[in-house]
Protein backbone atom coordinates (compact mmCIF):
# COMPACT_ATOMS: atom_id res chain seq x y z
CA UNK A 1 0.00 0.00 0.00
CA UNK A 2 1.42 3.37 -1.07
CA UNK A 3 0.62 6.03 1.50
CA UNK A 4 1.21 9.79 1.38
CA UNK A 5 1.02 11.51 4.75
CA UNK A 6 0.78 15.29 5.13
CA UNK A 7 2.40 16.70 8.26
CA UNK A 8 2.75 20.24 9.59
CA UNK A 9 5.14 21.94 11.96
CA UNK A 10 3.28 24.24 14.34
CA UNK A 11 4.07 26.66 17.17
CA UNK A 12 2.94 25.15 20.44
CA UNK A 13 1.11 27.59 22.70
CA UNK A 14 0.14 24.95 25.21
CA UNK A 15 1.89 26.74 28.05
CA UNK A 16 2.70 29.97 26.25
CA UNK A 17 1.01 33.30 25.99
CA UNK A 18 -0.11 34.47 22.54
CA UNK A 19 1.30 37.90 21.69
CA UNK A 20 -0.21 39.80 18.77
CA UNK A 21 2.25 42.12 17.02
CA UNK A 22 1.61 45.84 16.63
CA UNK A 23 0.44 45.38 13.03
CA UNK A 24 -2.44 43.25 14.36
CA UNK A 25 -2.14 40.62 11.65
CA UNK A 26 0.92 38.65 12.77
CA UNK A 27 1.97 36.98 15.99
CA UNK A 28 5.22 37.31 17.88
CA UNK A 29 6.61 33.78 17.75
CA UNK A 30 9.96 34.50 19.40
CA UNK A 31 10.67 31.97 22.12
CA UNK A 32 7.69 29.80 21.18
CA UNK A 33 8.57 26.11 20.79
CA UNK A 34 7.66 24.37 17.51
CA UNK A 35 6.81 20.72 17.03
CA UNK A 36 4.95 18.35 14.75
CA UNK A 37 1.22 18.96 14.89
CA UNK A 38 -0.16 16.46 17.40
CA UNK A 39 -2.85 15.11 15.02
CA UNK A 40 -0.26 14.56 12.29
CA UNK A 41 1.89 12.43 14.61
CA UNK A 42 -1.02 10.01 14.83
CA UNK A 43 -1.57 10.12 11.04
CA UNK A 44 2.12 9.41 10.47
CA UNK A 45 2.12 6.50 12.92
CA UNK A 46 -1.00 5.05 11.29
CA UNK A 47 0.63 5.33 7.84
CA UNK A 48 3.75 3.51 9.03
CA UNK A 49 1.67 0.77 10.70
CA UNK A 50 -0.38 0.20 7.52
CA UNK A 51 2.79 -0.21 5.50
CA UNK A 52 4.19 -2.59 8.12
CA UNK A 53 0.98 -4.63 7.76
CA UNK A 54 0.43 -4.54 4.01
CA UNK A 55 3.81 -3.62 2.54
CA UNK A 56 4.46 -0.56 0.39
CA UNK A 57 5.90 2.74 1.49
CA UNK A 58 5.14 6.07 3.13
CA UNK A 59 5.98 9.46 1.64
CA UNK A 60 5.80 12.48 3.97
CA UNK A 61 4.93 15.94 2.67
CA UNK A 62 4.88 19.30 4.41
CA UNK A 63 4.05 22.81 3.25
CA UNK A 64 6.02 25.66 4.78
CA UNK A 65 9.49 27.12 5.15
CA UNK A 66 12.98 25.58 5.30
CA UNK A 67 12.69 25.11 9.06
CA UNK A 68 9.76 22.77 8.52
CA UNK A 69 12.19 20.20 7.17
CA UNK A 70 12.37 19.13 10.81
CA UNK A 71 9.00 17.33 10.57
CA UNK A 72 10.14 15.53 7.41
CA UNK A 73 13.25 14.22 9.21
CA UNK A 74 11.03 13.12 12.07
CA UNK A 75 8.69 11.36 9.62
CA UNK A 76 11.59 9.53 8.00
CA UNK A 77 12.90 8.53 11.42
CA UNK A 78 9.45 7.07 12.10
CA UNK A 79 9.54 4.96 8.96
CA UNK A 80 8.71 7.17 5.96
CA UNK A 81 10.72 6.39 2.82
CA UNK A 82 11.20 9.99 1.68
CA UNK A 83 9.85 13.50 2.02
CA UNK A 84 8.83 16.63 0.14
CA UNK A 85 8.84 20.22 1.33
CA UNK A 86 6.59 22.57 -0.62
CA UNK A 87 8.05 25.98 0.08
CA UNK A 88 5.44 28.69 0.73
CA UNK A 89 5.01 31.87 2.75
CA UNK A 90 3.59 32.38 6.21
CA UNK A 91 -0.20 32.01 6.33
CA UNK A 92 -1.46 29.74 3.58
CA UNK A 93 -5.23 29.47 3.34
CA UNK A 94 -6.71 25.96 3.33
CA UNK A 95 -7.79 26.02 -0.33
CA UNK A 96 -4.26 26.86 -1.46
CA UNK A 97 -2.64 24.32 0.85
CA UNK A 98 -4.79 21.58 -0.65
CA UNK A 99 -4.22 22.96 -4.16
CA UNK A 100 -0.45 22.76 -3.64
CA UNK A 101 -0.79 19.18 -2.41
CA UNK A 102 -2.74 18.18 -5.51
CA UNK A 103 -0.24 19.95 -7.77
CA UNK A 104 2.68 18.14 -6.11
CA UNK A 105 1.03 14.74 -6.51
CA UNK A 106 0.36 15.40 -10.19
CA UNK A 107 3.63 17.09 -11.12
CA UNK A 108 5.81 14.56 -9.30
CA UNK A 109 3.64 11.66 -10.44
CA UNK A 110 3.29 10.36 -6.86
CA UNK A 111 1.38 7.08 -6.79
CA UNK A 112 -0.85 6.42 -3.81
CA UNK A 113 -3.59 4.18 -2.51
CA UNK A 114 -4.20 6.26 0.56
CA UNK A 115 -3.58 9.82 1.75
CA UNK A 116 -3.55 10.43 5.50
CA UNK A 117 -3.41 13.65 7.47
CA UNK A 118 -4.38 14.86 10.93
CA UNK A 119 -7.96 16.00 11.57
CA UNK A 120 -6.75 19.52 12.25
CA UNK A 121 -3.67 21.63 12.93
CA UNK A 122 -3.13 23.02 16.41
CA UNK A 123 -2.35 26.48 15.06
CA UNK A 124 -5.15 27.54 12.71
CA UNK A 125 -7.65 24.78 13.59
CA UNK A 126 -9.26 24.78 10.13
CA UNK A 127 -9.83 21.00 10.18
CA UNK A 128 -10.18 21.10 6.42
CA UNK A 129 -7.02 20.10 4.55
CA UNK A 130 -7.84 16.41 3.98
CA UNK A 131 -11.42 17.10 2.95
CA UNK A 132 -10.56 19.85 0.48
CA UNK A 133 -7.78 17.72 -1.03
CA UNK A 134 -10.15 14.76 -1.51
CA UNK A 135 -12.71 17.09 -3.09
CA UNK A 136 -10.10 18.50 -5.48
CA UNK A 137 -8.91 15.00 -6.41
CA UNK A 138 -12.55 13.80 -6.62
CA UNK A 139 -11.80 10.70 -4.55
CA UNK A 140 -13.65 9.44 -1.45
CA UNK A 141 -13.03 11.03 1.93
CA UNK A 142 -13.70 10.29 5.59
CA UNK A 143 -12.84 12.64 8.44
CA UNK A 144 -12.34 12.00 12.19
CA UNK A 145 -11.12 8.44 11.68
CA UNK A 146 -10.43 6.63 14.97
CA UNK A 147 -9.81 3.15 13.60
CA UNK A 148 -8.73 1.47 10.36
CA UNK A 149 -10.04 -2.05 10.81
CA UNK A 150 -9.56 -4.07 7.69
CA UNK A 151 -8.60 -3.86 4.06
CA UNK A 152 -10.64 -5.98 1.65
CA UNK A 153 -9.65 -5.80 -2.00
CA UNK A 154 -9.76 -2.15 -2.89
CA UNK A 155 -11.66 -0.91 0.15
CA UNK A 156 -11.15 -0.22 3.85
CA UNK A 157 -13.43 -0.51 6.84
CA UNK A 158 -12.91 2.44 9.15
CA UNK A 159 -14.53 3.92 12.24
CA UNK A 160 -15.32 7.65 12.42
CA UNK A 161 -15.83 9.50 15.67
CA UNK A 162 -19.09 11.33 16.11
CA UNK A 163 -20.21 13.22 19.19
CA UNK A 164 -21.28 11.89 22.57
CA UNK A 165 -19.00 8.84 22.70
CA UNK A 166 -20.50 7.40 19.50
CA UNK A 167 -18.75 6.15 16.39
CA UNK A 168 -19.87 5.03 12.95
CA UNK A 169 -18.37 2.20 10.94
CA UNK A 170 -18.14 2.81 7.19
CA UNK A 171 -16.63 1.19 4.11
CA UNK A 172 -14.61 3.36 1.79
CA UNK A 173 -12.98 2.61 -1.58
CA UNK A 174 -9.33 3.16 -2.35
CA UNK A 175 -7.76 5.42 -3.34
CA UNK A 176 -9.10 7.78 -0.70
CA UNK A 177 -8.17 10.44 1.84
CA UNK A 178 -8.63 9.91 5.60
CA UNK A 179 -8.21 12.51 8.34
CA UNK A 180 -6.89 10.89 11.48
CA UNK A 181 -8.11 11.69 15.00
CA UNK A 182 -5.81 11.63 18.03
CA UNK A 183 -5.86 8.45 20.11
CA UNK A 184 -6.15 6.09 17.11
CA UNK A 185 -2.76 4.62 18.06
CA UNK A 186 0.22 5.33 20.30
CA UNK A 187 2.85 7.11 18.20
CA UNK A 188 6.26 5.48 18.56
CA UNK A 189 9.15 7.12 20.30
CA UNK A 190 11.68 8.68 17.96
CA UNK A 191 15.19 9.26 19.22
CA UNK A 192 17.30 12.32 18.46
CA UNK A 193 19.80 9.91 16.88
CA UNK A 194 17.09 8.55 14.61
CA UNK A 195 16.15 12.04 13.48
CA UNK A 196 19.81 12.83 12.86
CA UNK A 197 20.23 9.66 10.78
CA UNK A 198 17.12 10.61 8.80
CA UNK A 199 18.85 13.73 7.54
CA UNK A 200 20.86 11.46 5.22
CA UNK A 201 17.67 10.53 3.36
CA UNK A 202 16.82 12.89 0.53
CA UNK A 203 14.02 15.38 1.03
CA UNK A 204 13.02 17.22 -2.13
CA UNK A 205 12.25 20.91 -1.96
CA UNK A 206 9.62 22.20 -4.40
CA UNK A 207 8.75 25.88 -4.79
CA UNK A 208 5.01 26.34 -4.23
CA UNK A 209 4.81 29.15 -6.79
CA UNK A 210 6.30 26.89 -9.47
CA UNK A 211 3.71 24.12 -9.20
CA UNK A 212 0.65 26.31 -8.55
CA UNK A 213 0.46 29.91 -9.69
CA UNK A 214 -0.38 32.30 -6.89
CA UNK A 215 -3.88 33.38 -7.79
CA UNK A 216 -5.62 36.08 -5.84
CA UNK A 217 -6.29 34.94 -2.29
CA UNK A 218 -9.89 34.09 -1.50
CA UNK A 219 -9.66 34.53 2.21
CA UNK A 220 -7.67 37.31 3.80
CA UNK A 221 -6.48 37.22 7.39
CA UNK A 222 -7.11 40.84 8.39
CA UNK A 223 -6.14 40.82 12.03
CA UNK A 224 -5.94 38.88 15.27
CA UNK A 225 -7.89 39.62 18.42
CA UNK A 226 -7.46 38.47 21.99
CA UNK A 227 -10.51 36.59 23.24
CA UNK A 228 -12.72 38.64 25.54
CA UNK A 229 -11.76 37.99 29.12
CA UNK A 230 -14.71 36.97 31.21
CA UNK A 231 -12.62 37.02 34.42
CA UNK A 232 -15.00 34.64 36.04
CA UNK A 233 -12.61 32.66 38.20
CA UNK A 234 -11.84 33.93 41.67
CA UNK A 235 -8.14 33.19 41.97
CA UNK A 236 -6.95 31.55 45.17
CA UNK A 237 -3.59 33.05 45.97
CA UNK A 238 -0.94 32.74 48.65
CA UNK A 239 1.19 29.83 49.80
CA UNK A 240 0.45 26.27 48.74
CA UNK A 241 -0.91 25.27 52.15
CA UNK A 242 -3.35 28.17 52.25
CA UNK A 243 -4.50 27.56 48.68
CA UNK A 244 -5.13 23.86 49.34
CA UNK A 245 -7.00 24.60 52.56
CA UNK A 246 -9.04 27.01 50.48
CA UNK A 247 -9.87 24.27 47.97
CA UNK A 248 -10.98 21.88 50.74
CA UNK A 249 -13.06 24.68 52.23
CA UNK A 250 -14.92 25.15 48.94
CA UNK A 251 -15.51 21.39 48.63
CA UNK A 252 -16.99 21.29 52.16
CA UNK A 253 -19.12 24.34 51.50
CA UNK A 254 -20.51 22.71 48.35
CA UNK A 255 -21.30 19.63 50.42
CA UNK A 256 -19.22 17.12 48.46
CA UNK A 257 -16.59 16.53 51.12
CA UNK B 1 -33.44 35.28 -5.55
CA UNK B 2 -30.49 34.81 -3.20
CA UNK B 3 -30.51 32.10 -0.56
CA UNK B 4 -28.28 30.37 1.98
CA UNK B 5 -28.29 26.61 2.28
CA UNK B 6 -28.02 24.94 5.70
CA UNK B 7 -26.97 21.28 5.75
CA UNK B 8 -28.69 19.93 8.86
CA UNK B 9 -27.23 17.24 11.06
CA UNK B 10 -29.89 14.69 11.98
CA UNK B 11 -28.83 11.77 14.16
CA UNK B 12 -31.25 9.00 15.06
CA UNK B 13 -34.15 11.09 13.88
CA UNK B 14 -33.23 14.09 16.02
CA UNK B 15 -32.56 17.57 14.63
CA UNK B 16 -29.36 18.33 16.51
CA UNK B 17 -29.20 21.44 18.70
CA UNK B 18 -26.02 22.65 16.96
CA UNK B 19 -28.02 23.25 13.76
CA UNK B 20 -29.50 26.37 15.36
CA UNK B 21 -26.15 28.14 15.17
CA UNK B 22 -26.35 28.02 11.36
CA UNK B 23 -29.93 29.25 11.48
CA UNK B 24 -28.91 32.06 13.84
CA UNK B 25 -26.11 33.12 11.51
CA UNK B 26 -28.57 33.14 8.59
CA UNK B 27 -30.60 35.83 10.37
CA UNK B 28 -27.55 38.10 9.90
CA UNK B 29 -27.12 37.24 6.22
CA UNK B 30 -29.07 38.50 3.24
CA UNK B 31 -31.36 36.16 1.38
CA UNK B 32 -33.70 33.33 2.24
CA UNK B 33 -32.79 30.42 4.46
CA UNK B 34 -33.11 26.91 3.03
CA UNK B 35 -32.60 23.81 5.16
CA UNK B 36 -31.57 20.48 3.68
CA UNK B 37 -32.77 17.44 5.66
CA UNK B 38 -32.68 13.67 5.25
CA UNK B 39 -35.97 11.77 5.10
CA UNK B 40 -37.76 12.64 8.33
CA UNK B 41 -40.81 14.16 9.96
CA UNK B 42 -38.75 17.02 11.35
CA UNK B 43 -40.22 20.51 11.17
CA UNK B 44 -38.06 23.60 11.38
CA UNK B 45 -39.59 27.03 11.98
CA UNK B 46 -38.20 30.43 11.11
CA UNK B 47 -36.81 29.45 7.70
CA UNK B 48 -38.21 29.90 4.19
CA UNK B 49 -37.78 26.45 2.72
CA UNK B 50 -37.13 22.88 3.75
CA UNK B 51 -35.75 20.50 1.17
CA UNK B 52 -36.30 16.95 2.35
CA UNK B 53 -34.02 14.54 0.54
CA UNK B 54 -35.21 11.02 -0.09
CA UNK B 55 -32.25 9.46 1.75
CA UNK B 56 -31.92 7.85 5.17
CA UNK B 57 -29.86 9.92 7.56
CA UNK B 58 -26.87 7.55 7.46
CA UNK B 59 -26.58 7.93 3.69
CA UNK B 60 -27.34 11.65 3.82
CA UNK B 61 -24.54 12.37 6.32
CA UNK B 62 -21.76 11.64 3.85
CA UNK B 63 -19.66 13.95 1.68
CA UNK B 64 -20.10 11.78 -1.39
CA UNK B 65 -23.91 11.76 -1.19
CA UNK B 66 -24.19 15.45 -0.41
CA UNK B 67 -22.17 16.38 -3.50
CA UNK B 68 -24.85 14.62 -5.58
CA UNK B 69 -27.64 16.22 -3.55
CA UNK B 70 -26.12 19.66 -3.96
CA UNK B 71 -25.89 19.23 -7.75
CA UNK B 72 -29.67 18.73 -7.74
CA UNK B 73 -30.32 21.72 -5.49
CA UNK B 74 -28.27 24.07 -7.66
CA UNK B 75 -30.11 22.82 -10.78
CA UNK B 76 -33.34 24.06 -9.18
CA UNK B 77 -32.21 27.22 -7.44
CA UNK B 78 -28.78 28.14 -8.74
CA UNK B 79 -25.86 28.58 -6.37
CA UNK B 80 -26.49 29.82 -2.82
CA UNK B 81 -24.43 32.62 -1.30
CA UNK B 82 -23.43 30.46 1.66
CA UNK B 83 -23.36 26.71 2.24
CA UNK B 84 -23.53 26.28 6.00
CA UNK B 85 -22.61 23.35 8.24
CA UNK B 86 -22.28 22.84 11.98
CA UNK B 87 -18.62 22.64 13.01
CA UNK B 88 -19.03 19.06 14.16
CA UNK B 89 -17.82 15.64 13.11
CA UNK B 90 -20.42 15.85 10.31
CA UNK B 91 -19.48 19.37 9.22
CA UNK B 92 -15.76 18.64 9.29
CA UNK B 93 -16.44 15.55 7.18
CA UNK B 94 -18.54 17.23 4.50
CA UNK B 95 -17.91 20.99 4.30
CA UNK B 96 -14.25 20.95 3.19
CA UNK B 97 -15.01 18.21 0.68
CA UNK B 98 -17.74 20.39 -0.86
CA UNK B 99 -15.37 23.36 -1.03
CA UNK B 100 -12.69 21.31 -2.79
CA UNK B 101 -15.10 19.49 -5.09
CA UNK B 102 -16.87 22.61 -6.35
CA UNK B 103 -13.98 25.04 -5.96
CA UNK B 104 -15.84 27.26 -3.46
CA UNK B 105 -14.17 29.56 -0.93
CA UNK B 106 -13.98 28.15 2.57
CA UNK B 107 -13.80 29.17 6.21
CA UNK B 108 -14.36 26.90 9.18
CA UNK B 109 -15.20 27.12 12.86
CA UNK B 110 -16.77 30.57 12.67
CA UNK B 111 -17.41 31.67 16.25
CA UNK B 112 -18.37 35.35 16.03
CA UNK B 113 -18.46 38.45 13.88
CA UNK B 114 -16.74 41.72 14.73
CA UNK B 115 -16.11 44.94 12.76
CA UNK B 116 -17.35 43.20 9.62
CA UNK B 117 -14.82 40.41 10.02
CA UNK B 118 -15.55 36.70 10.42
CA UNK B 119 -13.78 35.41 13.52
CA UNK B 120 -12.49 31.93 14.17
CA UNK B 121 -10.34 30.65 17.04
CA UNK B 122 -6.64 29.83 16.62
CA UNK B 123 -4.32 28.06 19.10
CA UNK B 124 -6.99 26.43 21.29
CA UNK B 125 -8.95 29.67 21.66
CA UNK B 126 -5.96 31.73 22.81
CA UNK B 127 -6.43 34.07 19.83
CA UNK B 128 -9.19 34.88 17.36
CA UNK B 129 -8.37 35.45 13.71
CA UNK B 130 -10.54 37.90 11.77
CA UNK B 131 -11.07 37.02 8.11
CA UNK B 132 -12.64 38.55 5.07
CA UNK B 133 -13.55 36.78 1.85
CA UNK B 134 -11.92 38.35 -1.19
CA UNK B 135 -13.50 36.14 -3.83
CA UNK B 136 -17.16 36.22 -4.93
CA UNK B 137 -19.62 33.65 -3.46
CA UNK B 138 -20.47 30.83 -2.95
CA UNK B 139 -18.79 30.45 0.42
CA UNK B 140 -18.65 27.27 2.49
CA UNK B 141 -18.75 27.92 6.24
CA UNK B 142 -18.82 25.72 9.34
CA UNK B 143 -20.31 27.35 12.42
CA UNK B 144 -19.19 26.73 15.98
CA UNK B 145 -21.70 25.29 18.38
CA UNK B 146 -23.13 27.85 20.79
CA UNK B 147 -22.04 30.85 18.70
CA UNK B 148 -25.14 32.23 16.97
CA UNK B 149 -28.05 30.09 18.11
CA UNK B 150 -29.64 32.88 20.15
CA UNK B 151 -30.32 34.71 16.90
CA UNK B 152 -32.30 31.89 15.26
CA UNK B 153 -35.80 33.03 14.30
CA UNK B 154 -38.56 30.98 15.80
CA UNK B 155 -41.63 32.02 13.83
CA UNK B 156 -42.84 31.31 10.33
CA UNK B 157 -43.68 28.04 8.60
CA UNK B 158 -41.48 27.12 5.67
CA UNK B 159 -42.41 25.67 2.29
CA UNK B 160 -41.54 21.99 2.20
CA UNK B 161 -40.48 20.06 -0.86
CA UNK B 162 -39.13 16.59 -1.58
CA UNK B 163 -35.97 15.85 -3.50
CA UNK B 164 -35.49 12.41 -5.04
CA UNK B 165 -31.95 11.33 -5.62
CA UNK B 166 -31.41 8.76 -8.35
CA UNK B 167 -27.71 8.01 -8.22
CA UNK B 168 -25.95 7.14 -5.01
CA UNK B 169 -22.20 7.06 -4.62
CA UNK B 170 -21.11 3.53 -3.75
CA UNK B 171 -17.59 4.46 -2.84
CA UNK B 172 -18.38 5.23 0.77
CA UNK B 173 -21.14 3.40 2.60
CA UNK B 174 -22.46 3.39 6.14
CA UNK B 175 -22.21 0.05 7.95
CA UNK B 176 -23.41 0.69 11.51
CA UNK B 177 -23.28 2.90 14.56
CA UNK B 178 -20.87 1.65 17.22
CA UNK B 179 -21.12 2.61 20.88
CA UNK B 180 -18.31 2.33 23.35
CA UNK B 181 -17.89 -0.79 25.45
CA UNK B 182 -19.97 -0.94 28.65
CA UNK B 183 -18.51 1.72 30.92
CA UNK B 184 -17.13 0.83 34.34
CA UNK B 185 -18.71 3.97 35.74
CA UNK B 186 -21.15 6.60 34.49
CA UNK B 187 -19.33 9.90 35.05
CA UNK B 188 -22.40 11.86 33.97
CA UNK B 189 -24.15 10.71 37.17
CA UNK B 190 -21.38 11.73 39.58
CA UNK B 191 -21.87 14.71 41.94
CA UNK B 192 -18.17 15.38 42.32
CA UNK B 193 -15.62 14.84 39.55
CA UNK B 194 -11.88 15.11 39.92
CA UNK B 195 -10.76 15.55 36.33
CA UNK B 196 -7.18 15.37 35.09
CA UNK B 197 -5.66 16.60 31.82
CA UNK B 198 -2.49 16.78 29.78
CA UNK B 199 -0.65 18.39 32.70
CA UNK B 200 -0.55 15.01 34.47
CA UNK B 201 2.46 14.31 32.26
CA UNK B 202 2.97 10.57 32.53
CA UNK B 203 1.18 7.30 33.14
CA UNK B 204 3.09 6.78 36.38
CA UNK B 205 1.25 9.73 37.94
CA UNK B 206 -2.24 8.30 37.35
CA UNK B 207 -2.46 6.01 40.43
CA UNK B 208 -1.80 8.91 42.79
CA UNK B 209 -4.80 10.76 41.32
CA UNK B 210 -6.90 7.64 41.76
CA UNK B 211 -5.91 7.75 45.42
CA UNK B 212 -6.69 11.47 45.63
CA UNK B 213 -10.11 10.82 44.07
CA UNK B 214 -10.79 8.09 46.66
CA UNK B 215 -9.76 10.32 49.55
CA UNK B 216 -11.94 13.16 48.25
CA UNK B 217 -14.78 10.68 47.55
CA UNK B 218 -14.77 12.01 43.99
CA UNK B 219 -15.07 10.13 40.70
CA UNK B 220 -12.01 10.36 38.46
CA UNK B 221 -12.51 11.67 34.93
CA UNK B 222 -10.18 13.17 32.33
CA UNK B 223 -9.81 15.31 29.24
CA UNK B 224 -8.99 13.96 25.81
CA UNK B 225 -5.17 13.84 25.92
CA UNK B 226 -5.25 11.44 28.90
CA UNK B 227 -7.78 9.18 27.15
CA UNK B 228 -5.86 9.30 23.84
CA UNK B 229 -2.79 7.98 25.62
CA UNK B 230 -5.00 5.22 27.04
CA UNK B 231 -4.09 6.11 30.62
CA UNK B 232 -7.78 5.99 31.53
CA UNK B 233 -10.70 4.28 29.74
CA UNK B 234 -12.77 6.17 27.15
CA UNK B 235 -15.80 6.11 29.47
CA UNK B 236 -13.96 8.61 31.70
CA UNK B 237 -13.67 11.25 28.97
CA UNK B 238 -15.37 14.61 29.48
CA UNK B 239 -16.05 16.63 26.32
CA UNK B 240 -17.99 16.72 23.06
CA UNK B 241 -16.63 13.38 21.89
CA UNK B 242 -16.91 11.89 25.38
CA UNK B 243 -19.51 12.65 28.04
CA UNK B 244 -21.30 15.87 28.93
CA UNK B 245 -21.35 16.28 32.71
CA UNK B 246 -23.12 18.60 35.16
CA UNK B 247 -21.77 17.70 38.61
CA UNK B 248 -22.08 19.83 41.73
CA UNK B 249 -18.30 20.25 41.71
CA UNK B 250 -15.91 19.82 38.80
CA UNK B 251 -12.33 19.92 40.03
CA UNK B 252 -10.06 20.22 36.96
CA UNK B 253 -6.34 19.63 37.40
CA UNK B 254 -3.90 20.20 34.54
CA UNK B 255 -6.69 20.82 32.02
CA UNK B 256 -6.16 23.88 29.83
CA UNK B 257 -9.74 23.92 28.57
CA UNK B 258 -10.07 23.24 24.85
CA UNK B 259 -13.43 24.14 23.34
CA UNK B 260 -14.34 20.50 23.00
CA UNK B 261 -13.67 19.94 26.70
CA UNK B 262 -15.42 23.09 27.92
CA UNK B 263 -18.59 22.14 26.05
CA UNK B 264 -18.69 18.97 28.09
CA UNK B 265 -18.43 20.55 31.58
CA UNK B 266 -19.29 24.25 31.49
CA UNK B 267 -22.67 23.72 33.15
CA UNK B 268 -21.20 22.26 36.33
CA UNK B 269 -22.50 24.08 39.43
CA UNK B 270 -18.99 24.85 40.67
CA UNK B 271 -15.75 24.58 38.69
CA UNK B 272 -12.36 24.66 40.41
CA UNK B 273 -9.34 24.74 38.09
CA UNK B 274 -5.67 24.18 38.83
CA UNK B 275 -3.23 24.94 36.01
CA UNK B 276 0.37 26.10 35.70
CA UNK B 277 -0.51 28.43 32.81
CA UNK B 278 -2.23 31.62 34.06
CA UNK B 279 -3.59 32.11 30.52
CA UNK B 280 -5.24 28.70 30.30
CA UNK B 281 -8.74 29.18 28.81
CA UNK B 282 -10.28 27.10 31.61
CA UNK B 283 -9.91 30.07 33.97
CA UNK B 284 -12.50 31.88 31.84
CA UNK B 285 -15.05 29.26 32.81
CA UNK B 286 -13.97 28.27 36.32
CA UNK B 287 -15.47 29.76 39.50
CA UNK B 288 -12.23 29.27 41.41
CA UNK B 289 -8.74 29.15 39.98
CA UNK B 290 -5.28 28.24 41.20
CA UNK B 291 -2.12 28.90 39.17
CA UNK B 292 0.10 26.09 40.37
CA UNK B 293 1.66 22.79 39.37
CA UNK B 294 -1.06 20.14 39.73
CA UNK B 295 1.30 17.63 41.33
CA UNK B 296 2.21 20.06 44.10
CA UNK B 297 -1.48 20.65 44.79
CA UNK B 298 -2.08 16.89 44.79
CA UNK B 299 0.70 16.28 47.31
CA UNK B 300 -0.52 19.01 49.64
CA UNK B 301 -4.15 17.88 49.43
CA UNK B 302 -3.14 14.29 50.24
CA UNK B 303 -1.17 15.54 53.19
CA UNK B 304 -4.07 17.64 54.48
CA UNK B 305 -6.57 14.84 53.97
CA UNK B 306 -4.22 12.45 55.73
CA UNK B 307 -4.37 14.56 58.86
CA UNK B 308 -8.15 14.16 58.73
Amino acid sequence: MEVIVFVKRVPSFEEEEVRIRQDGSTLDLSGIPFRMNDWDSYALEEAVRLVERFGGSVTAVTIGTDEDDEVLRRSIACGAKDGFLIREGAFVEPIRRAGLAKALIEKEGLRFDLILTGVQAEDDQFASFGGILAGLLKIPYAGMVVGIEEALGDSLTVRREIEGGMQERIRISLPCVLSIQTGINQPRYVSIMGIRRASRVERKVIEGGKILSAERSRLRLERFFYPEKKERAKMLEGDLLGVCQGILGILREKGVL
Amino acid sequence: MSYNLCFAEVRRGKFEEKNFDMLGLCSLLEGQTFVLLPKSEIEVKGVERIIEVDLREESFLSPLSLVVVFEEVRKRYGDPEFLLFPHSSFGMDVAPYMAGYFGFSFLSDLSSEREGLLLKPFFSEKALAGFQFEAPPPYVLTVRSGSFKGLARKEGMPEREQLRIAILEEKRSFVEYVSEETPDVDISKADFLLSIGRGVGSREEIPSYEILAQRLKATLSASRPVIDKMWLPKSRQVGISGRTVRPKVYFAMGISGSFQHIQGMKDAECIIAVNRDPNAPIFQYAHFGVVEDMHRVRDMLLELLGKG
